[in-house]
C-alpha cells in the first residue's frame, strides 16, 4: 500500500478544549455521585421477584369483572375531577396567559413576573398540590379538582402566552389606525386569532389531566387512585389487573376523540 | 462492463420503469443518458447498483448477474459502484472528513467503523480524494456550511474514495448554476480519464451532454431509443428524443464561462 | 330600491356567524358548563359543609405551614439526593433502551409495516398507564424501595421517549442513508452514519427533557414507597409535623426550578 500524507490535524482552540474536558469531567462525576449515592437492594428485588412474577403477573391479566361496578363508578368520578379541573384551568390560565406574553403585557418586566408566576406553578408535581388541598379541604374529589386546576394553569398559561405571543400583530395594528380601543381590539383582533389554539391546548391538557387524576386517590384527592392503593395493599391483582384495564381504555378513548376534535378545530 | 439484457422493470402501483433495455457499455466510457424527466433514465442508472431492482431479464456487471444479489454481494456490489446524487445527499450535520469517509464504510468493519477507527490509508485516501476536487481546505467543516457546488465536489470525493470501477451520477448539476455545473462535469470527466472509471450520467441538458459524453444513450417512457457515440449526435436525434422540437430550456449555456 | 327590498333589510340583517355555527356553540358551550356543574356537584359530594366551608378552612390550615422549619433541610438532603439519582439512573437507562425501541417504531427505517405496527400499539398502550399506577405495581412485585420506583421512571419514560424519538426519525432527510447504503454500508453503518447525526441533537434534548419529567415524578415516587423524597414529605404530613412538610415542599422547588433551568440552557445551546 503505497503511503498518503494524513490530513491536518484540526485546529481546535485550547477554551474549547478546556470546555471539552470541563463538560466530561462533570457528566463522569455526576455519575460517579450517582452509582455510589444510591442504594439498591438487589438481592431483596430478586428475591421478591422470583416470589413474585408467578403470581402477580397471571392475575393482572385476569381481570376481576366482579370489581366492574366499583371501578367504573370510580372512573367516572376520576373524568369529572379531570373535567372540572381542566376547565377551571383553561379559564384561569388566560389573564395568567396574557400577562406572560410580552407583545400584550407591554413590557418585559410584567411578562417576566407572568412568566415566574407560571414556572413557580409548574415547579409544583400535581400529587405535590394534591397533598396540600388534601390538608385544606378534607380527603376528597374537591381537593382533586383543585389540585389538577392549579397544575394544569402552570402548564396551560405558559403555552396559552406562547401562542399569543405568535399572533399576528399587523391586525391589532390595523385595527389601532382604525381607531378600535383595548377592548375592541382584544375581542376583533386578537381572540379570533387564538381561541382555535387555546381550544386545542386546553383540549389536550385533558388528555393529561386524565392521566395525572387517576393517580390523586393516592393521596386521598378522589378518584380511582384509591382503589389502586387499597388493591395493591390487599394484594388483590384480579382487581388491580380490571382497573388498570379501565384506565388504558378510557385514556386510549379520550386521547383518540380529543386529537380528533383539536385537528378539526386547527 | 455493465450490460442489460432485456431489462424490464415494472414499479409495484403499474408504472413501467424500464421497457426491454438492451444495453452494453464498455469499460472506461464516459456515458451520458438523456430523455425528459420520467423517461426512465434515473431507473437504468439505479438498476445497476441495485437500489431498485428490475423485475425482468439480466444486468450482467463484470459478467455476473447482478439481479440475483443480496445482503453481502449487494453490499459488495455497491463498494464497486459509487453514486453521486442531484442533492448530493451528504449528512448535513457532519464535518466534510466524516462524510467523504463515509466512502469507506464497504470496506470497513461495522464495528471499527461506528467507533471511527478508520485505518490510516482511508484518512489518507479521504483527504486525498478531497485534494483532487480542490477542496481540502474545507476538511472539518459541517457539509452544511459549504455551497452546492462544494457539496457536490465533496460527494465526487466520498465516491473516490470507495474507489469504485463504475461511477453513476443520477443528475448530478441539476441543483447547480451553469458555471458551477461545468466544474463539477470536469472533475467527473477528468476522473474517468485518468482513472479509466467508466462512468454513466444523467443529463437532461443537451449542450452538456454533447460537450462532456463520449456516448450518449437516449430515453423515452422507459426504452432506449437511441445509443451511439457522441459523434453521430445531431439536434435532429435530441428531437427524436424528446419527441418535441428543442427548446432554450434544454440548453445549460455557461460553456464559455467556465 | 324597492320598498320589499328595504322592509327585508330591515327585519333580518344578517347575523356576522352564521346560524349553523351559533346554534353549535351554543351547545357545545351549554353541554360543556352543564358536565361542569354536574362534575363540581359530584367532587363535593361527600364533602362535610360542601365547597363554601371548605375554602374558609383552607386558609387557616394553610397558616399551619408557616414559618418552615428550615432545621431539617440537611435531614432531607440525602432523600433529595436519591431522587435525583433515581431520576438520572432511570433517564439513562430509558435513552439507552429508546434507540431499538424508537428505530423500530419509525416507518422509514422499520419498513416491515407488522415490526411497525407491533411496536407503535404497544407504545400507545404504555403512554397510557400513569407513572404513580406503575411504580405501586412494581412495587407490589419488588418490595418497597428505590428500584420499583426506578423500575417505573424507566418505563414511563420510554413510552415518551420512544414516541418523540421516533417522530423524529421519521421526519429525517432520508437521501444521505440512500447514499450511504449505494456505496455498499450495511444497516448498522446507514444508521449511524446517515441517521445518527441527524437525530443527535433533538435526541439529546428529548432526554433533558425526558430527565425533567423524571425529576418531578421521582419527587412523589415515595408516596408509594418507590424511593426518595416522597416518603419523608408523606411521613411528615402524617404526624400534622406542617412546618417540616413545607421545608420539604420548598426544597422540591428550588431543586426543580434549578435542574429545569440548566437543562433549558444546555438545550437551548443544542439546538
Amino acid at each position: 500500500m503505497s503511503t498518503y500524507n494524513l490530513p491536518p490535524k484540526p485546529a481546535r482552540s485550547t477554551w474549547k478544549k478546556i470546555k471539552t474536558i470541563l463538560i466530561t469531567v462533570a457528566v463522569i462525576a455526576l455519575y460517579v455521585w450517582t452509582f455510589l449515592g444510591i442504594n439498591i437492594d438487589w438481592g431483596r428485588a430478586i428475591e421478591r421477584a422470583i416470589k413474585n412474577f408467578g403470581i402477580v403477573l397471571p392475575k393482572l391479566f385476569s381481570p376481576d369483572w366482579a370489581a366492574l361496578g366499583e371501578v367504573s363508578e370510580k372512573i367516572l368520578e376520576t373524568i369529572f375531577i379531570a373535567f372540572a379541573g381542566s376547565l377551571m384551568a383553561a379559564i384561569l390560565a388566560i389573564p395568567l396567559g396574557f400577562l406572560a406574553a410580552q407583545n400584550m403585557s407591554g413590557s418585559r418586566f410584567v411578562s417576566g413576573i407572568g412568566k415566574w408566576i407560571l414556572s413557580g406553578i409548574r415547579a409544583f408535581p400535581d400529587l405535590i398540590l394534591a397533598i396540600l388541598f388534601v390538608v385544606a379541604v378534607g380527603p376528597n374529589a374537591f381537593a382533586g379538582v383543585m389540585a389538577i386546576a392549579i397544575g394544569s394553569t402552570g402548564m396551560l398559561g405558559k403555552l396559552y402566552s406562547e401562542v399569543v405571543e405568535s399572533i399576528d400583530m399587523k391586525v391589532v395594528e390595523a385595527m389601532e389606525a382604525s381607531g378600535a380601543n383595548k377592548i375592541q381590539i382584544l375581542f376583533h383582533g386578537v381572540l379570533p386569532q387564538i381561541i382555535p389554539e387555546f381550544l386545542s391546548y386546553a383540549i389536550y391538557r385533558f388528555e393529561v389531566d386524565i392521566r395525572a387524576s387517576s393517580i390523586l386517590g393516592i393521596v386521598g384527592a378522589g378518584g380511582i387512585g384509591l382503589m389502586i392503593m387499597f388493591a395493591a395493599s390487599n394484594r388483590n391483582w384480579n382487581e388491580m389487573g380490571l382497573i388498570l384495564l379501565a384506565i388504558i381504555v378510557v385514556v386510549t378513548v379520550i386521547d383518540f376523540f380529543s386529537a380528533k376534535i383539536r385537528r378539526k378545530i386547527v | 462492463m455493465i450490460e442489460f439484457k432485456n431489462v424490464g422493470l415494472v414499479y409495484p402501483n403499474g408504472t413501467e420503469g424500464l421497457k426491454n433495455v438492451n444495453v452494453k457499455i464498455n469499460d472506461g466510457e464516459f456515458v451520458v443518458i438523456v430523455g425528459l424527466s420520467g423517461a426512465g433514465k434515473s431507473t437504468f442508472i439505479r438498476s445497476i447498483n441495485r437500489l431498485v431492482t428490475p423485475t425482468s431479464g439480466e444486468l450482467l456487471v463484470d459478467s455476473e448477474d447482478i439481479l440475483e444479489y443480496r445482503g453481502g454481494d449487494l453490499r459488495k456490489l455497491r463498494t464497486k459502484v459509487g453514486m453521486i446524487f442531484q442533492n448530493y445527499n451528504l449528512v448535513k450535520r457532519t464535518n466534510v472528513l466524516k462524510n467523504v469517509l463515509a466512502g469507506r464504510l464497504g470496506h470497513t468493519g461495522t464495528l471499527r467503523s461506528i467507533l471511527n477507527l478508520y485505518k490510516k490509508e482511508d484518512v489518507g485516501l479521504a483527504y486525498e480524494s478531497l485534494q483532487r476536487v480542490n477542496i481540502a481546505d474545507k476538511l472539518y467543516n459541517r457539509a452544511d456550511e459549504l455551497s452546492g457546488g462544494q457539496q457536490q465536489r465533496v460527494s465526487i470525493a466520498r465516491v473516490l474514495t470507495q474507489k469504485p470501477s463504475y461511477i453513476l451520477a443520477d443528475e448530478p448539476v441539476a441543483s447547480l448554476d451553469p458555471p458551477t455545473s461545468h466544474q463539477v462535469m470536469t472533475y467527473l470527466k477528468k476522473i474517468n480519464k485518468e482513472d479509466n472509471i467508466t462512468t454513466i450520467v444523467n443529463l437532461h441538458f443537451i449542450d452538456m451532454a454533447m460537450e462532456y459524453a463520449d456516448r450518449i444513450i437516449g430515453m423515452r417512457a422507459g426504452e432506449v431509443v437511441f445509443d451511439g457515440p457522441v459523434s453521430e449526435v445531431s439536434e435532429k436525434t435530441f428531437e427524436e428524443i424528446y419527441g418535441r422540437s428543442i427548446r432554450e430550456d434544454d440548453m445549460v449555456g455557461g460553456a464559455d464561462e467556465s | 330600491m324597492t320598498k320589499k327590498e328595504e322592509q327585508l333589510t330591515i327585519t333580518k340583517a344578517p347575523s356576522i356567524y352564521p346560524a349553523k355555527t351559533k346554534t353549535q356553540v351554543s351547545i357545545i358551550l351549554f353541554a360543556v358548563i352543564a358536565f361542569y356543574l354536574y362534575s363540581m356537584y359530584r367532587a363535593q359530594d361527600e364533602m362535610v359543609g360542601g365547597i363554601g366551608s371548605a375554602l374558609t378552612n383552607m386558609w387557616s390550615v394553610m397558616v399551619k405551614f408557616f414559618p418552615p422549619n428550615f432545621n431539617v433541610v440537611s435531614a432531607i438532603m440525602p432523600a433529595m439526593a436519591e431522587t435525583i439519582q433515581m431520576a438520572i439512573i432511570a433517564t439513562t437507562v430509558a435513552a439507552i433502551l429508546t434507540v431499538p425501541l424508537a428505530l423500530l417504531s419509525a416507518r422509514n427505517i422499520a419498513t416491515f409495516k407488522p415490526i411497525y405496527f407491533i411496536f407503535r400499539t404497544f407504545l400507545n398502550i404504555l403512554r397510557t398507564i400513569p407513572d404513580l399506577v406503575l411504580a405501586v405495581l412494581f412495587v407490589g412485585m419488588f418490595g418497597i424501595g428505590v428500584f420499583p420506583g426506578i423500575l417505573a421512571l424507566i418505563i414511563f419514560s420510554l413510552g415518551i421517549l420512544a414516541k418523540l424519538i421516533s417522530e423524529t426519525i421519521e421526519a429525517v432527510d432520508m437521501n444521505p442513508l440512500e447514499a450511504i447504503r449505494a456505496s455498499g454500508g450495511n444497516t448498522l453503518q446507514v444508521i449511524s452514519y446517515g441517521l445518527v447525526p441527524q437525530v443527535l441533537p433533538q435526541f439529546t434534548s428529548f432526554v433533558l427533557y425526558v430527565f425533567e419529567i423524571n425529576i418531578r415524578a421521582s419527587v412523589v415516587l415515595g408516596l408509594v414507597g418507590a424511593g426518595g423524597i416522597g416518603l419523608i414529605l408523606d411521613q411528615q404530613i402524617g404526624f400534622y409535623n406542617y412546618p417540616n412538610a413545607m421545608t420539604i415542599i420548598i426544597v422540591i422547588f428550588v431543586v426543580v426550578i434549578a435542574i429545569e433551568y440548566i437543562s433549558n440552557k444546555i438545550r437551548e445551546a443544542l439546538i
